[in-house]
């Protein structure tokens, strides 16, 4: 289904990332939710907390679902800011500096797919230093010093 | 469940400044048991949640990635030596962040910005920097929050959502307090909200106006043609009924005192300065009827600081780029995003924020090929990416330090407990790197 995305602050979300406990479980399930018009749940038979995949020029990533407390708002999902909303949302600047957070044409898709973790999806996602994917939990994952 | 009043402690701290959004709300009161904090009085769900903190993530020790990409304990001066280094080896670093930290740092900031000819940048450059630019091309009809609370009895909000991004400033500033002309508090004024969704705000305020995504530049320019006196063909503007325009420019008009607030609602969408552009002619189309004035609401507790400090100090708000040797502003050239989507820079420090959480991916995909350092707090997404960790503290609880409220006006922050063993102020940091970057200097000059 084809819909339009808007980002921005969600209370709950900003609740656990201002508290610092991005890595845990918690604000996955705060931040990876796309909230959904009842209308267009029902669409695709979605029920709260199944999971899609949301597909946009930029890139595409396994969210929940939620039903919007906003509505009604057909065709437009809103995801709360973080790193899962960020895959999707366009770089495009326009020469402004401020890239383009609201208001991105994607399309989405039912799945049995996991939602990630935030240590997880940084890894998959840009895979920076290739590290095991079972070693990362939502803890972090460091070295401590022998003294 | 209804939680019971904290009773288990044993100091109060009164008249403390918050540390989480552009309302700076100082009438925080910490509550101390055996120097820890137990509880916070007057904070939001938010800001109360910055200051008591989930310690699980807190970073405590500087940080080193080892070949195997795993990031390891290292000593202060392991770590600043590293970082210096690759500071001052690099052609294009981009320091970005300071929206979470003290003016003081920010000044620190700016002159290892200007040694190392880096450019220096903050959370401006993907909110409200097209605000500020179209504040240089219009102008800014700017009040204060206590000229709202007394007399404003009209308040618009369009394309902000305060009752999740600013919790208190409906409460605090503008909607439910008695102020000096307004003593009946919210009985007296009108609330109005413009979004495309029924936010927490709309669902608080008198009307709510959904208009459709990404035609905020027609709709306010709808707006001034009725206000003019012109009338309108069409009978629904951006998905808004003409006539419920027609209402709210009459509500507008008649308004004794009106105070504008706008969101990333306008400034993140398509059009971006174009939006605000208009929307601040229409404040000051309107001005000529009644008095009003507006406000962007700024999201840290002091990005707005940064924009001050950095406009005293080179004349420019944000996106500062010092490797000419002198600073240098350039919309869409010299600012971080436009620098990482370019793939310029050669090296990127976070300062007291997480670009992990705030860039779009396409962007943050730069991160992998060049030298990431974080500066900050607790371990997050950007830390998954970095090369190297420096652990500070947090202003306004374990460092005093100044920062300015979304209208420009500077607050003290206290410190009140004290910081983890091994963490110090981001002002100590930066301190440290620019004494190393110095010596470094004068080591190639001899």
């Amino acid at each position: 289904m084809k819909v339009m995305v808007n980002t921005g602050t969600s209370v709950i979300q900003a609740f656990y990332e201002k508290k610092g406990s991005t890595l845990k479980d918690e604000y996955r399930q705060s931040a990876a939710v796309a909230f959904m018009d009842l209308k267009d749940m029902q669409k695709l038979s979605l029920k709260s907390r199944d999971k899609i995949k949301i597909k946009s020029e930029w890139g595409e990533v396994v969210l929940y679902v939620d039903i919007s407390y906003d509505a009604p708002h057909e065709g437009m999902v809103f995801i709360p800011r973080g790193p899962w909303a960020n895959i999707i949302i366009s770089p495009e600047t326009y020469c402004c500096n401020v890239p383009t957070y609201k208001g991105i044409p994607a399309e989405i898709f039912k799945t049995d797919e996991d939602v990630l973790l935030v240590s997880q999806l940084m890894n998959k996602v840009y895979n920076k230093y290739n590290l095991d994917d079972d070693k990362l939990t939502d803890k972090p994952v460091y070295k401590k010093r022998m003294i | 469940m209804i939680e019971k009043p904290i009773t288990d402690y044993d100091e109060e701290v009164r008249n403390c400044s918050c540390s989480y959004c552009g309302n700076n709300c100082d009438d925080i009161t910490y509550l101390l048991k055996d120097k820890k904090i137990v509880g916070v009085r007057h904070a939001c769900r938010i800001g109360a949640s910055k200051i008591i903190n989930d310690q699980d993530q807190r970073l405590l020790n500087p940080l080193v990635r080892n070949d195997e990409g795993i990031l390891e304990e290292t000593t202060w001066d392991v770590a600043l030596d590293k970082t210096a280094r690759l500071l001052y080896e690099s052609d294009r670093p981009v320091l970005y962040g300071w929206g979470e930290t003290s003016v003081e740092a920010i000044k620190k900031g700016i002159k290892i910005a200007e040694k190392t000819g880096a450019v220096m940048d903050n959370q401006s450059t993907i909110c409200h920097g097209s605000s500020i630019q179209a504040f240089q091309n219009v102008g800014h009809p700017v009040m204060t929050l206590g000229e709202v609370k007394n007399r404003a009895d009209v308040v618009v909000y369009v394309g902000t959502n305060p009752m999740d991004d600013h919790p208190r400033h409906l409460s605090r500033y503008t909607t439910f307090p008695e102020g000096f002309f307004r003593k009946n508090g919210r009985k007296d004024r009108t609330v109005i909200t413009l979004d495309p969704k029924y936010t927490n705000t709309a669902k608080v305020s008198d009307e709510w106006i959904q208009f459709n995504m990404n035609e905020d530049y027609l709709l306010f320019d709808a707006l001034r043609m009725l206000l003019k006196g012109e009338s309108l063909d069409e009978e629904e503007i951006a998905g808004v009924p003409t006539s419920q325009l027609e209402n709210l420019i009459q509500i507008m008009k008649n308004a004794e005192y009106g105070a504008l607030f706008f969101g990333l609602g306008v400034s993140q969408t398509l059009g971006k300065q174009k939006n605000v552009d208009m929307l601040i002619q229409l404040v000051e189309d309107l001005n000529r009827y009644s008095k009003w004035s507006m406000l962007p609401m700024r999201g840290f507790f002091n990005v707005s600081g940064f924009n001050i400090a950095l406009t005293s100090e080179t004349g420019y708000p944000y996106g500062v780029d010092f490797s000419r040797g002198y600073p240098r502003f350039m919309v869409g050239e010299t600012t971080t995003i436009d620098l990482l989507n370019r793939r310029e820079p050669d090296f990127f420090m976070a300062i007291s924020a997480d670009p992990g959480v705030q860039f779009p991916g396409y962007t943050i995909k730069h991160l992998i090929n060049i030298p990431t350092i974080q500066i900050d707090t607790h371990w997050g997404p950007y830390t998954e990416l970095a090369d190297i960790v420096l652990p500070s503290t947090r202003v306004g609880v374990e460092t005093e330090g100044t920062a300015y409220r979304m209208d420009s006006i500077p607050l003290f922050m206290k410190k009140v407990i004290d910081k983890p063993e091994n963490c110090h102020s981001d002002e100590w940091i930066l301190t440290q790197l620019y004494e190393r970057i110095e010596i470094l200097k004068q080591e190639e000059d001899n």
